[in-house]
């Protein structure tokens, strides 16, 4: 492998990387907070995707009020549901992953009489390469890195500056010590799921114009995610953060040099190994 | 009156269940069984297959239906999507043949249809699948009738290349990684060897692949001069020239499977598209006989797809070896089968390969070849298979 073909897959893996981080953080942020997989995070990232379809393509608004109506939207919709599953539910694990197991079903299903059965695409919103360390990338996957970058530290700032953002650690470390102090337990939940659901649709967004769409599209950034929050520690955002990293270096790097099949092994031997030493993960802590 | 009530709903479930039960029909409907993806990625190809059948034989019914010894039956397309997905191939396959008792199939996709190889053969159903999947037309499949064109015929295309663009020398692959994949690449390289290129790259991937950069890096890095993806879906192959592109790529693509290139473009952009070589699909020009076919097709279904051309294969088929068979039986329709000449939209056609697959189950006729100039793929060359 050349020292030219190593940067560009390098920068590749970091803007893949890149998009894994977005889908792993909502999903890591509301496992650390109610310990529930959101196994409909890959139907929301379709979702995003498809907003980008319709607002940006067909209705022709700017890329960007289209990404952000996106996120608000979901963010709303991830609201809803936490009002009309998880909380009816009360917050029982098992049944609220069944529940989003049938709603992302629902979701996919319904994909196809609505959005239709063939590939959609949507054209791209940055074009033309730049040669980056001596090699040739293109914008739009460059783009990527810098928007999933504004979008962590975001979320970094709002966790970590906000009110909201203390209460939601006040329930990660403690549900009803963060009740007893008066945190409105629900209304944070929703809150998570809002957030979790509108990062899984900035990812759907970024990618709309890269990628085709599908209704099943989110399948496999939905299983990245898992890897990566595996991987990073369960509940971990700076976890998910490095490995979202990880895996997209590993996936285009190795990928590049032995092939497909070898990179996609070699990530779950590399969790599997990484568990043996670190069973929580990398940042993880015991539950 | 209150005691009628029963009586009387139970009397309307026995005529409903009567009224609906198979044999009330049978005897004057044919059912021709379609499994074939109607959505996800390979749907540009099986939403044509199952419209081009539903086309001929809504011709028929509306002639008053195909006669079979003095007697006139209606044709009925029973189709259900799969998905390109084998379980759900299985699946359907299954309910065609034990609960809608069909007794004529057509499956479209190499893995699902040898995943139900034995279900076909055990069943005795007659299938005339679009599919490439090694040893499918076999001895060991006599009433498998291979409606497409497979890579052993559409290799002829590299004549062509080879005569016409001589500088092209370096070909490198990109197949799925599935049964369909491994043999229609294993077909093409063995054949491009032998008129002497260099196969330069050959790698696979799965279907629900999206990024296809690190694979890319490393095809590019072997300076090809025309990269084949044989067997992939139009929607696979648009995220493949689109990413290819960007990364510098210049040269050609070639598809000696099949692909809607509308599709493609939409996917890639239309430059970049340009000068794409694939089999069996054409959009101008048309000869008479495929252009009223389109108006046809267009009228019944809306929108037009010239996939649809090809893909008619199975019902032409069927209907002519029907009529020359003159029975409902599949032995007695696969004989006539194995005979029968009958016209579909690019000439005449027959089943042979015999020399090459040691069974006589594979269609035969003039094959059209097109390149993609400004976005439309223009008809260059219809050629015959190596064998006959």
């Amino acid at each position: 492998m050349t020292a030219a073909l190593l940067v560009q897959s390098a920068v590749i893996g970091l803007s893949i990387g890149s998009i894994y981080i977005l889908m792993a953080l909502g999903l890591t942020l509301m496992f650390g907070m109610m310990h529930i997989i959101n196994f409909a995070h890959g139907a929301v990232y379709m979702l995003g995707a498809f907003a980008i379809y319709y607002v940006y393509f067909q209705w022709g608004a700017p890329y960007f009020a289209a990404f952000v109506l996106a996120m608000l939207l979901l963010g709303a919709f991830g609201y809803l549901v936490e009002r009309s599953i998880y909380r009816p539910i009360k917050g029982g694990v098992e049944p609220t992953l069944v529940a989003l197991l049938a709603l992302t079903t629902l979701l996919q299903a319904a994909g196809y009489p609505v959005f239709g059965t063939l590939d959609k695409h949507v054209p791209p919103v940055f074009s033309g390469t730049r040669n980056v360390l001596g090699v040739m990338i293109s914008v739009e996957r460059l783009m990527i890195i810098p928007i999933a970058g504004a979008l962590v530290v975001g979320l970094y700032l709002f966790i970590n500056k906000t009110r909201m953002g203390a209460a939601m650690r006040a329930i990660e470390q403690d549900k009803e010590a963060a009740a007893l102090q008066g945190v409105n337990v629900n209304v944070i939940n929703g809150l998570a799921f809002a957030v979790g659901f509108a990062l899984a649709a900035a990812a759907g967004a970024l990618m709309a114009p890269i990628f085709k769409l599908d209704p099943m599209m989110g399948e496999q950034p939905l299983l990245k995610a898992f890897i990566i929050i595996i991987l990073g520690g369960l509940g971990s955002i700076p976890g998910a953060i490095l490995g979202g990293l990880i895996l997209g270096l590993i996936d285009s790097i190795v990928a590049t040099a032995l092939g497909a099949e070898p990179a996609f092994l070699l990530s779950f031997v590399f969790i599997i190994l990484l568990l043996l030493w670190r069973p929580t993960g990398l940042f993880g802590h015991a539950l | 009156m209150k005691q009628s009530t029963p009586f009387t709903l139970v009397g309307l479930l026995a005529a409903v269940l009567l009224g609906s039960s198979p044999g009330a029909e049978a005897a004057d409907v044919i059912k021709f069984g379609v499994s074939t993806p109607l959505s996800g990625p390979a749907a540009p190809w099986g939403i044509p297959h199952k419209g081009a059948t539903e086309l001929i034989f809504d011709e028929i019914n509306s002639q008053g239906g195909l006669e079979v010894g003095g007697k006139k039956y209606k044709l009925e397309v029973v189709a259900y999507d799969h998905k390109y997905v084998i379980a759900e191939g299985a699946a359907t396959v299954n309910r065609l043949i034990a609960k809608d008792s069909v007794k004529f199939i057509s499956i479209l996709g190499g893995t699902v249809v040898k995943a139900v190889e034995e279900t076909v053969n055990e069943s005795r159903v007659l299938n005339l699948p679009l599919a490439y999947a090694d040893g499918l037309v076999s001895p060991r499949n006599p009433y498998t009738f291979h409606s497409f064109p497979s890579p052993p015929e559409t290799v002829t295309f590299w004549n062509w290349i080879k005569q016409h663009h001589p500088n092209i020398k370096r070909v490198a692959s990109i197949t799925p990684n599935d049964d369909t994949g491994w043999w229609s690449l294993k077909v093409e390289t063995k054949y491009v060897a032998t008129l002497g290129y260099e196969v330069v790259a050959r790698e696979f991937f799965e279907r629900v692949v999206t990024d296809f950069n690190p694979l890319l890096l490393r095809v590019l890095a072997q300076k090809p001069d025309i990269i084949s993806v044989l067997a992939a879906p139009a929607g696979s192959v648009g995220l493949i020239i689109k990413q290819a592109r960007v990364l510098g790529y210049k040269g050609r693509f070639i598809h000696i499977g099949q692909m809607d290139t509308s599709v493609v473009a939409g996917i890639a952009g239309k430059e970049n598209v340009e000068g794409t070589w694939v089999h069996g699909y054409v959009q101008t020009p048309l000869p008479e006989k495929v252009k009223n076919w389109q108006a046809r097709y267009t009228k019944k279904h809306g929108e037009w797809n010239a996939t649809s051309i090809d893909f008619a294969n199975p019902a032409f088929a069927f209907v002519a070896a029907v009529k020359k068979a003159q029975s409902l039986d599949p032995k007695r329709i696969a004989e006539a089968l194995s005979t029968v000449e009958f016209e579909n939209l690019w000439g005449k056609a027959h089943f042979g390969g015999k020399d090459y697959y040691g069974i006589g189950n594979q269609i035969i006729y003039p094959m059209p070849f097109s390149e993609v100039k400004d976005g439309v793929a223009h008809l260059v060359a219809q050629l015959s298979p190596p064998h006959n």
